[in-house]
């Protein structure tokens, strides 16, 4: 499904070399922000899995409604890797959350796989979330009530997907914790939750997978062994992956970086370059 | 829906065993437990105390009838599964060899009594002994004094009317004797059949009919839905022992009143320890709600598992209530079996009933809207951990919570009065709470500042805290408020029963005695150290008369027809006494006492109040009486209340001595002798052979006991309601303990000592339990005021003394709870606690 956003890319696209007139009306256009670089890139990849077009983000405050997300846009490939990277406090996690269908947006439009997140209820959302999308968070969010297996089974259940116990144990078997199957999460080193919560997030084999400080909370081994299964599975499943991070060296092992400061993309790295807002 | 179901199933299945659930499974229990241990006891006491009661009007419903009643009244009753027996009654001359006397004459058919038991002694005056024998025909069985007045022996013959009969035994007593001082006639019992050969109940005599029927509740009450249209008002009067207006009849009126506002109490607590754990419950299932949203769950998925995880909790919350309620009463039974009598039959289906209807009612309404607020949590919680609920309103929560409360302590009490004032006090309570939450989040803004200390910190802490710290102080007061209400109640009850038999409550009546008599009776009593009453004269006399307006007197077959006319009179003859000295147990509430009376205004009179108001007398009505060929007026000039249960001679009407000052009256004391001096008592009254004596030990036992027995049973509920509100407070202490946890961490972190954390903690419980102890004092003598007055029918006065012990004991409690509570979160170490934190 093709929203007008992507009717309006098709629509650039035909008319790339055309006239400076056309080229400063089309500019004036609000939502017009793309690059030349941008084009070349959207013109020559496949649908994009993500597309975001001028996303904003406003909350409702004491001293009034403030805007927290400036208009953003960019797009991921499909099997892409992203990495979100900003100082605390710069947007990273709100722009992951409206990404990943976890909160709406004041504006703009959102496509997941060809599907539009903005136009979407809660329900359409939680829909989308349980087919398409694997979540990893810093804080491990494991249910603490439910053992590593029943954890790694629970998206599946959701889901309603056969076998969910075949393919949980198969799963937890991959990231090396099988013998620890029937622990609740408190039983567990954070590593081994961080592992679990990446089987988890895997067994639906989601077509994307969005990861909040995923190492945030580990030390150095752990860090290294997470962010290495995270990675092996991602490239095995061929999941596009958005990672939100602090950490530079995590970040470069995405094949782009996208820079966040005050609640705007103000650069993105290897390779494209920047995606702006107005 | 499988899979919803195991994912229900699995996740309370594990929280169950992790202990999760603890809190609010035990609301849970607690709430279904003592509502029906307190409400199976009470219906088990009542049983057994319906059933001792019920020997005093010798079955469970007796209809009184001044006529004969139609046959099939009776044979209805048997198919009513009903047993039945008669009596009737009348007035009349006995004769000796060569004495005679006026006897109350009963025959009684072959089933008499059905409750309670026939009491005769070897010898007159003898040692009573129950027997389950009635006369036999051409037998009478008569009351010792009988055996003196016709001078009679054992074996002997007295006539009655037209028949002559063996007196073959001494009558001690007959379960429905009823007591009255002015009762005097010698009691004669004989067989129905043998009434005809007498000839007594002819035209002209007074002849009443008793109608004795046992059976199940259900039963009786069918039958009497059958038999009420054809009774006449008049002429018939169905009774039980809960129409008795007997010093025992209220003494147990007033328990089972006593009994309802305690399982009242309890349900109240028992929903505000479910509302406090389900909340908590909530709180906990917040994050794997969101992660449950996140991971592709939508909201009915997410509605339907933790809707059938309160399933799961409320049916084990109610087998486990119903086991464990049904264990504790069963021992206290058993704990209680020589004191209490209790009905054997040890199960009763509506007290179950009420459980599990308490148990649902609580854990679907209590739980309603920390649910609501549960499946409002966003999944962005999974990101920022700050966001709840997008859920918020108070108002909504207390209204909702309010009229759940109100609600089911109406359906559950049937009265409107009890439940409003509780109802009511508990808002006072609250407004009250929040205007002092907010006086102490002021004070904690001044005192929580300047040089750390755990003083500082627990203000501190309560001003941080304000709206957590208010919901908490709120439901401290009202827990112990509740608690107040029915220790003080308990023990206002008792002292008031106890008071009725105090030491050295006459155990001997004297009626009948001369003016000289009276005069050598008192220095009798005081040559042989015995303490005497006061000596009330007496007069019997024929109302006759209001504001010159004739009313209705006795029915006699002769008089009918001037009965029918006229203002509703008392139905038998009045007892009149005279002085101008207020009796004890009497208060003035309308007018003035007759002391105020001068030389030339129309005689004074004083009237009890509930006889006022059912003969529709007011102050200065003008009543007239016959005493013998006397015409009495007087003019009402003040309404009495009485207190018929003390065991002093009352009487309605109490005219001025100058009414009657040509009147030669006769007078009527009481006396007290010990238990080791009753030997004594045929000496002490030889001289006297011509007064009426009665021996009121046996009623006096009887009473004490059954007072005994509602007193520790009064008490087993309030140790099951202290048990109820200890719980509620626990859970409430519980409750806060997750917020806790964070600032205790970063005041660890921070270098803060253990000490000063742990005082800071155990010092805000201590301030918070506190002010809740001195708030429940104050709201607690509103309840009182209401509950004593509107409903027990009790003189209420201020209860100072908690004004000071409740909050000392508040303070100490709370203190207690919330240090045991913390304890475990106050020795875990820096990284322990951060750890817990994630």
């Amino acid at each position: 499904m093709r929203s007008s956003f992507g009717a309006l890319l098709q629509w650039r696209e035909a008319n790339a070399k055309h006239s400076l007139f056309q080229e400063r009306f089309l500019v004036s256009l609000p939502e017009l922000i793309f690059t030349d670089l941008e084009k070349e890139n959207t013109m020559t990849t496949a649908p994009a899995m993500i597309e975001t077009k001028s996303i904003i983000k406003k909350v409702n405050t004491s001293e009034g409604e403030l805007q927290i997300l400036q208009p953003i846009s960019f797009i991921v490939k499909p099997g892409e890797s992203i990495a979100i990277i900003g100082a605390s406090g710069s947007g990273k996690s709100t722009l992951l959350g409206l990404l990943a269908g976890l909160d709406e947006v004041s504006g703009g439009h959102i496509m997941i796989d060809g599907e539009p997140l903005h136009s979407m209820d809660e329900e359409q959302r939680a829909r989308l979330r349980g087919e398409k999308v694997g979540f990893i968070f810093q804080s491990f969010m494991l249910v603490q009530s439910l053992t590593a297996l029943e954890n790694i089974m629970l998206p599946a259940e959701i889901a309603g997907l056969s076998e969910p116990k075949k393919r949980a144990q198969k799963i937890l078997e991959q990231v090396g914790l099988d013998h620890r199957a029937n622990h609740f999460p408190n039983q567990l080193s954070g590593g081994e939750q961080q592992r679990v919560a990446i089987a988890r997030a895997f067994i639906t084999n989601p077509k994307i997978l969005f990861a909040d400080e995923p190492t945030g909370n580990l030390d150095s081994t752990n860090s290294t062994k997470v962010e290495n299964l995270l990675f092996d599975l991602n490239k095995e499943s061929n999941t596009t992956l958005v990672l939100v991070t602090h950490d530079i060296e995590l970040a470069q092992r995405c094949q782009r970086q996208l820079h966040m400061h005050a609640g705007e993309l103000t650069e993105q790295t290897k390779p494209l370059r920047v995606v702006s807002g107005e | 829906m499988s899979t919803v179901f195991q994912l229900a199933w699995r996740l309370f299945k594990h929280e169950a065993k992790r202990g999760e659930l603890t809190i609010i499974l035990l609301a849970i229990i607690l709430s279904v437990g003592s509502v029906l241990s307190l409400s199976l006891f009470s219906e088990r006491l009542q049983g057994g105390l319906t059933d001792r009661s019920a020997e005093f009007i010798a079955a469970d419903r007796q209809l009184r009838s001044r006529e004969l009643v139609d046959d099939s009244w009776i044979s209805k009753a048997s198919e009513f599964n009903l047993n039945s027996a008669y009596q009737v009654s009348t007035r009349s001359m006995v004769f000796g060899a060569q004495e005679l006397a006026l006897s109350d004459l009963r025959a009684v058919d072959a089933n008499y009594p059905l409750k309670g038991s026939i009491k005769v002694a070897l010898q007159a005056f003898g040692v009573p002994e129950a027997t389950t024998e009635s006369p036999k025909q051409g037998e009478v069985w008569i009351d010792s004094r009988l055996f003196q007045l016709v001078n009679v022996e054992l074996g002997g013959v007295i006539d009655i009317g037209d028949g002559s009969f063996k007196v073959t035994k001494v009558l001690s007593e007959i379960p429905d004797a009823g007591f009255s001082v002015f009762n005097t006639e010698p009691i004669v019992l004989m067989s129905t059949d043998d009434l005809a050969k007498t000839n007594v109940t002819g035209p002209g005599s007074r002849v009443s009919y008793k109608y004795y029927f046992t059976g199940e509740t259900d039963d009786l009450n069918e039958y009497y839905d059958w038999l009420r249209p054809q009774l006449n008002r008049d002429v018939h009067r169905w009774t039980s022992i809960e129409d008795d207006d007997s010093a025992i009849g209220r003494s147990i009126a007033r328990a089972e009143q006593f009994f309802l506002l305690a399982s009242l109490l309890a349900i109240v607590l028992a929903a505000v320890s479910i509302a406090v754990a389900a909340q908590r419950y909530s709180q906990r299932h917040y994050d794997p709600v969101a992660i449950m949203k996140t991971l592709g769950a939508g909201k009915v998925m997410v509605r339907r598992i933790y809707l059938l995880q309160i399933c799961f909790i409320t049916v084990l919350g109610i087998v486990l209530g119903v086991t464990a309620g049904f264990i504790l009463q069963q021992v206290v039974v058993v704990f209680l079996a020589d004191v209490v009598e209790v009905s054997l039959d040890i199960w009763h289906w509506r007290p179950l009933a009420i459980a599990v209807f308490t148990g649902v009612i609580c854990s679907v309404l209590f739980s309603l809207y920390p649910l609501l607020q549960l499946f409002s949590v966003p999944p962005l919680r999974v990101l920022r951990r700050d966001i709840n609920t997008t859920l918020s309103s108070k108002t909504l929560q207390f209204a909702t919570s309010g009229i759940a409360v109100f609600l089911l302590m109406w359906v559950y009490s049937q009265d409107l009065m009890i439940s409003a004032i509780l109802f009511v006090s508990g808002i006072i309570l609250v407004v009250l709470l929040l205007g002092v939450t907010h006086l102490l989040i002021m004070l904690g803004r001044k005192l929580g500042s300047g040089k750390m200390g755990a003083w500082t910190l627990a203000w501190a802490r309560i001003r941080r805290r304000a709206m957590g710290n208010s919901v908490q102080l709120i439901s401290f007061s009202i827990t112990i408020m509740l608690l107040l209400v029915v220790l003080v109640m308990r023990n206002d009850m008792v002292e008031q029963w106890r008071a009725q038999l105090p030491e050295g409550t006459p155990n001997y009546f004297i009626s009948n005695i001369t003016e000289s008599q009276r005069i050598g009776l008192e220095n009798q009593f005081e040559q042989n150290n015995v303490t005497g009453g006061d000596f009330y004269p007496v007069a019997r006399g024929r109302f006759v008369a209001i504001n010159d307006e004739k009313i209705r007197t006795e029915v006699t077959k002769e008089d009918k027809e001037v009965a029918d006319e006229g203002r509703q009179g008392l139905g038998r003859e009045a007892n009149l006494t005279w002085g101008t000295e207020l009796q004890m147990g009497n208060k003035i509430v309308e007018g003035e006492w007759l002391d105020s009376w001068q030389e030339g205004e129309p005689y004074p009179l004083s009237i009890e109040s509930q006889i006022a108001e059912r003969l529709d007398i007011k102050l200065g009505d003008k009543l007239t009486f016959n005493i013998g060929s006397e015409v009495i007026t007087a003019t009402v000039t003040s309404l009495r209340e009485v207190n018929w249960q003390t065991m002093q001679p009352n009487f309605f009407f109490v005219l001025h001595p100058k009414a009657v000052e040509n009147f030669i009256p006769t007078y009527i004391t009481s006396f007290n002798l010990d238990e080791s001096r009753k030997a004594e008592i045929t000496k002490l009254m030889a001289p006297f052979a011509s007064v009426t004596l009665f021996d009121v030990d046996a009623r006096i036992n009887q009473l004490r006991e059954i007072i005994e027995q509602v007193s520790v049973a009064v008490e087993f509920i309030l140790i099951l309601v202290l048990i109820a509100g200890s719980l509620v407070l626990i859970a409430q202490v519980q409750a806060s303990m997750d917020e806790r946890l964070q600032e205790l961490a970063i005041l660890r972190t921070l270098g803060a000592k253990g000490w000063m954390i742990r005082f800071s903690v155990i010092n805000e419980f201590i301030i918070i339990g506190f002010v809740a102890g001195l708030m429940a004092a104050i709201s607690n003598e509103f309840s009182l005021y209401m509950l004593q007055t509107n409903v027990f029918q009790m003189e209420a006065g201020l209860h100072l003394e908690y004004w000071v012990i409740a909050p000392i004991i508040g303070a100490l409690t709370v203190g207690l709870l919330g240090a045991i509570g913390c304890w475990r979160l106050l020795s875990l170490n820096t990284g322990e606690l951060l750890r817990k934190m994630v």
